[in-house]
């Protein structure tokens, strides 16, 4: 009867909870499935490695170690729950059904371990409390480790009244098994307080037991759809389905005629939709945006959860709002850097700048963009460059220096160097370009550089969802490089670096291209140049699209060292840097509701280390935003901004004199 | 309410002006051309009033050489109409003349209201607007940084003066309005909608014949400056005794 009775309402639990949970995640699907392609099915192999490697071991998340090993336990209990899922089902269904000693004493072991997780977790929302969970659903939160504890204690419950009840409900007589150390412990108490004597209150306990766990499992599962939990199902594909194009390629080749401006959910990829749902709120991103540590009001994490509640809501047959400048706000659109400290941070490889820049290419088709950016904008269509200056004077830098550099449309040359905007016009980056030649003429390199014939690379064009005019100066550029004959391009900035090497491909560029840091490492490794020791104690911030964007981490660190360089690093360095404030067109842009820069943040970070004072920087907008940091924060008789290229000339004794115009 | 506004091209002051220093003369076909700011304005004005009560804008520019840009730009922030006027034209075009043709143009039309920048890099004593209304025989009205429809066949204009001071006009339409600056910054128009109107978009051309000019530019020179700085230098006594100097000499120091 009893038996009966548990069979029947497992399976109208199993119908019921299983309709429910299709009903709710078809529509998901549904709308995936009108967004458009992108290719995520190539690769299998590094994608199953890939996910192997984040899934059952954690790579990522274990980087917030706290965190991390908490969320270890909950999942391993996930994985282990399945075995006492078919143990009490198989006990209802199969009289007799036993799954043995040894896995009944792993589920009681994972028993106890996702217990001290939730205990762990409950902890750190309440107690620790990280800024990270501010607007994210707290009580969604609570909700999930109310019932993952609860389907806990059921499964400890119905165990330990298992071998008294199941003479009556199941007409077999198992034994009390201590390998069962928590059911088998709690039995105990039943036999001491004769509970156990009494075979309705077993009867009953074992029930209760039965659907604390079993109920509650298919009742979490009608409860994930609506949940930030949902990422308990679909973690595990999203990770699957990352992304394996050049990471520093923000988007892969555009339709002409769509663009990549996102207005409605349909202009999204259906990985970016996918992003949406699998998204934990776990706030790991929030907590890295120098945007959001700025007091602007951008959080990548509540970019994703507005966008994924405005699909919820028009699947619930909401009226459907404009996404850009309406969902998510033109001001937290324009406040990023595009640093990528969000994707880097997030468990579930969640992409937010792709998302961010279609967005903004959304509001830019509407003409929503403030007048100074517009300004940058016009002068790139125009001129080439950002500074509103003439194409003609792209080379005067070139002028001060004692030989001259080649035209690399005229003659061929080894090096192919690409200047690059604020190495060309602003003055106090020319004299660092200078130095830079003469770096190379030294070191006996055959190079020149394109004259006229270079524009803005368009990196950041497009990272301010300007995709045409990227493709226009990309186009210009590309003509000029057709024309001349190197064997590989030399980069100073890395936002040129990126664009030439990631974004260029997707117009038919594949030349070899290289930064500067690189570079002279190569050229000291075999001894073209020969740097003395500086003894100098310094630390080195790695710039947003030398770093994240392009895993150059080790050859600044190494050109630092032989030049006897000691580093001292911040603890935000190599993927974990701190954007400077300038990236994504950020450097032109009006500072909304900005209570802190960036560039200042990390200044004082650096100004925490004892006796250094030499902040060493490999990128032309770095020096400008950090020379600016350290007058703001008054700290020039403290620290010096120095860029890799000055250390080297010193350290080969190029007679530039170090105190150079930094502080005029 | 049908909108018209006058868009032209001149020389971009971020390169140098091409001038042959012999001859005298500007070299019109060496300079590249832009957009006059000051139409930028007038255009987004008339796309204000568009939004605000359903005008329809036209933007009309004579084809002095690369226009073509220009209008789609127009178009793609969301002008209905574009037309070129063609003929025997080039960059050295004179406003009068320019002003002749349109007026020709606009004068076959029923338009309420005509937009033009107040003023132009060529133009900076704001003729082109006047002679204009001018030709037509129409209300004008300048430096203005408001136009609201205010109802029937009046316009409200918001008419700056020196000294901070504002005047409130009412006028009936048809007029020529100089615009100084729209309500709002021009909006931005993205290079792929410029492309994509370029494509599905066409321009109205229409012929006309240019008039004689009666103004004939004799040449072109740069200002001779009329006086230079003098640079101070020498150390610091020096310096300070030569500005002692330079002030004594100008009266200007009183001593106790
Ligand atoms: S890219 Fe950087 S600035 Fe933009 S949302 Fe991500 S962390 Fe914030
Ligand atoms: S986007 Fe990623 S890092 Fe940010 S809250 Fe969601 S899961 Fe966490």
């Amino acid at each position: 009867m009893g038996r009966d009775l548990l069979m029947a309402l497992t399976i109208v639990m199993f119908l019921g909870t299983g309709g429910f949970f299709i009903s709710r995640m078809a529509p998901i699907i549904g709308v995936m499935r009108l967004a458009r392609p992108t290719d995520r099915l190539d690769n299998v192999g590094q994608r199953l490695g890939f996910m192997m490697r984040q899934v059952f071991a954690h790579q990522r998340l274990m980087r917030m170690k706290l965190s991390g090993v908490l969320h270890f336990f909950i999942f391993s209990g996930f994985v282990i729950l399945f075995i006492d899922i078919v143990d009490a089902i198989g006990q209802v269904f199969v009289p007799g059904f036993n799954i043995g000693s040894a896995l009944d004493f792993v589920v009681d072991l994972f028993v106890t371990l996702v217990l001290i997780g939730i205990i762990l977790a409950v902890y750190q929302r309440a107690v620790l409390k990280p800024e990270r969970y501010h607007g994210s659903d707290e009580r969604d939160g609570y909700i999930i480790l109310g019932m993952i504890a609860l389907i806990m204690i059921g499964i400890v419950l119905h165990e330990s009244f298992y071998p008294f009840a199941a003479p009556v409900l199941f007409h077999v007589h198992p034994r009390l098994d201590p390998w069962g150390f928590l059911g088998y412990s709690v039995a105990q108490l039943w036999i001491r307080t004769g509970l156990a004597m009494h075979p309705v209150i077993a009867e009953v306990g074992y029930i209760l037991g039965y659907l604390l766990d079993i109920g509650m499992v298919f009742a979490f599962l009608a409860y994930l759809p609506t949940s930030k939990h949902l990422h308990i199902f679909l973690a595990v594909p999203s990770i699957f389905l990352h992304k394996t194009r050049p990471h520093g390629e923000l988007v892969p080749p555009v339709d002409p005629d769509a663009g990549m401006a996102i207005r409605t959910v349909k202009d999204m990829n259906w990985k970016d939709v996918l992003d949406l749902f699998t998204c934990t709120e776990c706030g790991r991103c929030q907590a890295v945006c120098p945007a959001h540590a700025a007091g602007q009001p951008l959080s990548p994490k509540m970019v994703i959860i507005e966008l994924r509640d405005a699909v919820r809501r028009e699947l619930a047959g909401g009226e459907p709002l404009p996404l850009a400048g309406g969902v998510v706000s033109a001001e937290e659109l324009w406040s990023c850097t595009t640093c990528g400290a969000c994707q880097e941070a997030c468990p579930v490889f969640i992409e937010h700048v792709p998302k961010i820049a279609g967005l903004r290419a959304a509001l830019l088709e509407d003409g929503e963009v403030d007048k100074s950016t517009q300004k940058v904008l016009v002068g790139w269509d125009r001129q080439g460059n950002s500074f509103n200056q003439p194409q003609r004077k792209r080379p005067a830098w070139a002028k001060g220096l004692d030989f001259t550099i080649k035209d690399a449309r005229k003659e061929p040359v080894d090096w192919l160097w690409f200047v690059g905007d604020f190495a060309s016009y602003d003055p106090r980056m020319q004299h660092l370009s200078r130095l830079v030649a003469r770096l190379l003429h030294r070191a006996g390199i055959d190079f020149g550089i394109l004259y006229e014939g270079e524009v803005n690379s368009g990196n950041d064009a497009l990272r301010m969802g300007e995709y045409g005019l990227f493709e226009t100066l990309a186009q210009k550029n590309l003509a000029a490089l057709e024309k001349a004959q190197f064997n590989q391009v030399f980069t100073t900035d890395p936002h040129s670096f990126n664009a030439l090497r990631n974004e260029y491909g997707k117009l038919g560029f594949d030349r070899p291209v290289r930064h500067y840091t690189q570079a002279f490492l190569d050229l000291i490794e075999q001894g073209r140049l020969r740097p003395e020791p500086l003894n100098l104690r310094v630390t080195y911030h790695d710039p947003c699209y030398l770093g994240r964007w392009n895993r150059v981490f080790d050859a600044p660190r190494q050109l630092l060292e032989k030049m006897g360089v000691e580093l001292v690093e911040m603890p935000h360095h190599g993927a974990n840097s701190f954007c400077c404030g300038a990236g994504g067109g950020r450097i032109w842009m009006e500072e909304v509701g900005m209570t802190d820069r960036p560039a200042n943040i990390r200044m004082r970070e650096a100004l925490t280390l004892q006796d250094v004072n030499h902040f060493v920087v490999a990128c032309p907008k770095d020096m400008s935003m950090f020379t600016a940091a350290v007058q703001s924060t008054g700290s020039e008789e403290r620290m010096k901004v120095i860029d890799v290229a000055e250390l080297l000339a010193q350290a080969v004794g190029l007679d530039e004199p170090l105190d150079r115009v930094m502080a005029e | 309410m049908r909108l018209a506004v006058l868009l032209k091209t001149v020389p971009d002051l971020v390169e140098e002006l091409a001038l042959d220093e012999d001859a005298r003369t500007l070299l019109f076909d060496e300079m590249s051309y832009v957009p006059s700011e000051w139409d930028d304005q007038a255009l987004e004005e008339a796309l204000i009033i568009k939004e605000e009560s359903g005008a329809e804008v036209t933007v009309i520019a004579v084809d002095t050489g690369d226009v073509d840009t220009m209008l789609f730009t127009a178009l793609a922030k969301g002008a209905d109409y574009a037309v070129k006027i063609v003929g025997d034209f080039d960059a050295a075009m004179s406003n009068w003349q320019k002003a002749r043709v349109v007026a020709d143009y606009l004068g076959r039309g029923d338009f309420d209201a005509v937009l033009s920048g107040v003023q132009a890099i060529d133009d900076v004593d704001g003729q082109l607007p006047g002679l204009v209304a001018g030709f037509l025989g129409w209300p004008h009205a300048s430096v203005i940084t408001e136009v609201r429809v205010a109802g029937g066949s009046h316009l409200q204009l918001r008419q700056e003066y020196a000294g901070g001071l504002v005047a409130e006009l009412e006028t009936v339409t048809p007029i020529v309005v100089g615009v100084q600056a729209a309500r709002k910054p021009p909006r931005y128009a993205s290079v792929a909608k410029v492309r994509q109107v370029a494509k599905s978009a066409t321009i109205d051309e229409v012929e006309a014949d240019v008039a004689e000019a009666r103004l004939a530019g004799v040449e072109y020179v740069r200002p001779v400056a009329a006086g230079h700085a003098e640079m101070i230098e020498g150390d610091i006594d020096e310096v300070v005794d030569r500005i002692v100097a330079i002030l004594e000499e100008r009266n200007l120091l009183r001593r106790a």
